[in-house]
């Protein structure tokens, strides 16, 4: 008789299998849902491969998706080292982007200071919008979760407030967007701009840091058993803060780059969903830096379907769902990559 | 200012019955151990489930019924995934809100915006709505107010503090392996409490759509789902604390309804923030205070851990 049977290691590449197999056991059922309602499935799927990478076009497109993905999806899995749900990537990412519209708007040099400052702009008003949350979680147990997640809809709410309000730009008639900011970043195709490289490098450089440094190393041990880290000395809350601050720093950089970069303004709804959609990112990718980047893109081809699928009648909203269904087979995947089919001896 | 409080009062009961239903089912999966992050998803789900059943004709009742049957189905596959799996429960929640918000509003699409075609409409009790400011706030409700606010909390206090099979169910929350070492079947107590978590998340969302708002739109849940996990911690894990607390941010929601309605001198995007400021203020400032006199009401020791008997 074959049992199922648990083991409680497995090797590296069998996360990895069991990854790459969820995802597409989650495609395939996703595309048999939207086959039962009546879909050419293998016409949509072929539009959204042509539609990404055909054209140079379609690669820009995927490209601008890309950038700000890696970002949101770092920042969610610079938190998951030290074993915290950073849920608020969309409230820090907003607070990235209103960070750096404010400075873009009222401070004037020449671009190459500009634009490093508005980086650290982005940087600082994500770190500060994730501060109340790192506190709490850190001298009074909160359950970050609740508390990132809820700040998203304030950022919502004040992105609107500004956007309509003190930011408004009269000359902008239909749409409620700040003026535009007088600095743009050098293009590395013709829209697709240098964010995509800044983000890449910040990628290994969150690679070098939590593999090759002490702080890293404290960090990944605080994760790990946080009752073994504060025995071995390591400032355990100091380190969840810091996580938790660089976190929310990483989202608002991402914010700063899709102002600045490639909607020039601010306006309501130019997250795009970006920072619910990183920690998805963060999640295909265990929570390891350079992972992130095929977690990314993978997010970005399914991200630009939603768009490339609309002239077939399927909304955002279709692919949104489809984007549960993959994080819900991950983790499904997840357990499931620990049990083995073994033959019990015979006694 | 008779007007204001009978105002923010009726709201408060109109708007909160949202969270009490949700912070009462989540009571339920949380004191089986397990987390459901999912309550946004299954808010929206059962919203659009409820205001499609009215719009063929259903009567509200049984738009209701069919937003739990919704809420509990969905219920199923989150407990499938985390019972019978022990799949991560972050993980499978936030999939539950993502999924469930986006299938909700590609099903709503042909109905965003519209009126729900029909209503769980407010009923005067004869004599009692007389009375100053409670007959309009309290006793001229529609009357599922009633069974929200009175009958499930009382209703579910009773089950989990009075009876045997509460102290059980308690017991799989908090010490899994001792209540199956006591004959306590852990995996089926764990599924049905998430089901029937669901189930009331599910009708959060009908009653959401067809007695608060009521029509539906994208986004209309506006994280009252997440809110009402919140409620649940602030709680402590106690059905008539989450009941009192859903009145509470009740109130706070009503007092950002009646300062827009009356211009009071505060954006109206300000009153907005209210209710997510609240609830974050909700989680720290009682803990901040209990950090001096130690005094805090625990989670339920196995929320969040999978159970496997090999382990024991």
């Amino acid at each position: 008789m074959i049992r199922l049977q648990r083991v409680s290691t497995v090797g590296p590449w069998i996360v990895v299998a069991a990854r790459v197999l969820s995802v597409a056991a989650a495609l395939l059922v996703g595309g048999a849902a939207f086959a039962v309602a009546g879909y050419d499935v293998p016409m949509l799927a072929g539009s959204v491969v042509r539609g990404s990478f055909d054209s140079l076009f379609g690669l820009e497109d995927l490209g601008l998706l890309f950038s700000p993905l890696i970002l949101t999806g770092l920042a969610a899995a610079v938190a998951l080292r030290i074993g915290l749900w950073n849920i608020g990537g969309e409230g820090q990412f907003y607070a990235g982007a209103i960070a750096a519209t404010l400075t873009g708007l009222n401070l004037h040099g020449p671009t190459p200071v500009m634009l490093p400052l508005l980086a650290l702009a982005g940087f600082a008003g994500g770190a500060a919008w994730v501060l109340v949350p790192a506190l709490a979680r850190a001298f009074l147990a909160i359950d970050e979760i609740i508390t990132t997640l809820l700040l998203n809809f304030v950022a919502v709410l004040l992105v609107n407030y500004l956007c309509t309000g003190p930011l408004r730009d009269p000359a902008q008639a239909v749409t409620s967007a700040s003026a535009r900011i007088p600095y743009e970043l050098p293009p590395l195709l013709d829209d697709l701009h240098w964010g995509l490289g800044g983000s890449v490098a910040l990628v290994s450089v969150m690679a070098v840091l939590f593999a090759r440094t002490r702080w890293g190393y404290e960090v990944r041990l605080s994760g790990a058993n946080r009752h073994a880290a504060r025995y071995a000395g390591i400032p355990v809350r100091r380190r969840l803060i810091q996580v938790l601050l660089l976190s929310g720093g990483l989202a608002g950089v991402a914010g700063m780059l899709e102002v600045v970069g490639t909607v020039h303004r601010l306006q309501g709804g130019i997250s795009n969903n970006y920072g619910y959609l990183g920690i998805m990112v963060a999640v295909l990718a265990g929570g390891v830096p350079f992972a992130v980047l095929p977690a990314a893109l993978l997010m970005a081809v399914i991200l630009n379907a939603g768009t490339v699928l609309q002239a077939y009648g399927v909304s955002n909203y279709e692919v949104l769902a489809l984007t549960g269904l993959v994080l819900l087979f991950t983790a499904m995947g997840e357990r499931i990559a620990y049990y083995r089919l073994s033959r019990p001896m015979r006694a | 200012m008779i007007d204001l409080l009978t105002g923010v009062l009726s709201t408060a009961l109109l708007a909160g019955g949202v969270l009490v239903l949700g912070a009462l089912g989540e009571v339920l999966a949380e004191r089986v151990g397990v987390f459901n992050l999912g309550l946004e998803g299954l808010f929206a789900l059962g919203g659009v489930t409820a205001i499609i059943a009215v719009a063929h004709g259903a009567n509200p009742l049984a738009g209701l019924l069919a937003a739990i049957v919704v809420g509990g189905a969905f219920g199923m596959v989150f407990a499938g995934a985390v019972v019978v799996l022990r799949a991560n429960q972050t993980l499978c929640g936030l999939a539950l809100t993502i999924a469930g918000s986006g299938l909700a509003s590609a099903a709503g699409r042909g109905y965003s915006g519209q009126p729900a075609r029909a209503v769980f409409a407010g009923v005067a009790i004869p004599g009692l709505s007389e009375l100053p400011v409670l007959g309009r706030a309290v006793f001229s409700q529609n009357p599922l107010v009633y069974v929200i606010w009175i009958v499930l909390p009382l209703a579910l206090h009773w089950l989990l503090y009075r009876t045997r099979h509460g102290m059980n169910l308690r017991a799989v929350g908090e010490n899994p392996a001792a209540a199956d070492a006591a004959g306590v079947k852990v995996g089926l107590l764990r599924f049905g409490y998430v089901v029937a978590g669901a189930a009331f998340a599910g009708a959060a969302g009908g009653y959401l759509t067809l007695a608060f708002v009521p029509s539906w739109s994208d986004g209309i849940t506006g994280g009252r789902g997440w809110i009402a996990v919140a409620l649940v911690i602030f709680a402590g894990f106690r059905p008539l604390n989450a009941t009192l607390g859903a009145f509470m941010f009740g109130v706070i929601t009503a007092l950002g309804f009646v300062g827009q309605a009356r211009n009071w001198p505060v954006p109206p995007a300000v009153l907005s923030m209210l209710p997510y400021l609240g609830t974050i203020a909700c989680m720290i400032v009682p803990a901040l205070l209990a950090g001096r006199t130690g005094q805090r009401l625990m989670a339920p020791a196995a929320l969040g851990v999978p159970y496997f008997r090999d382990e024991r």
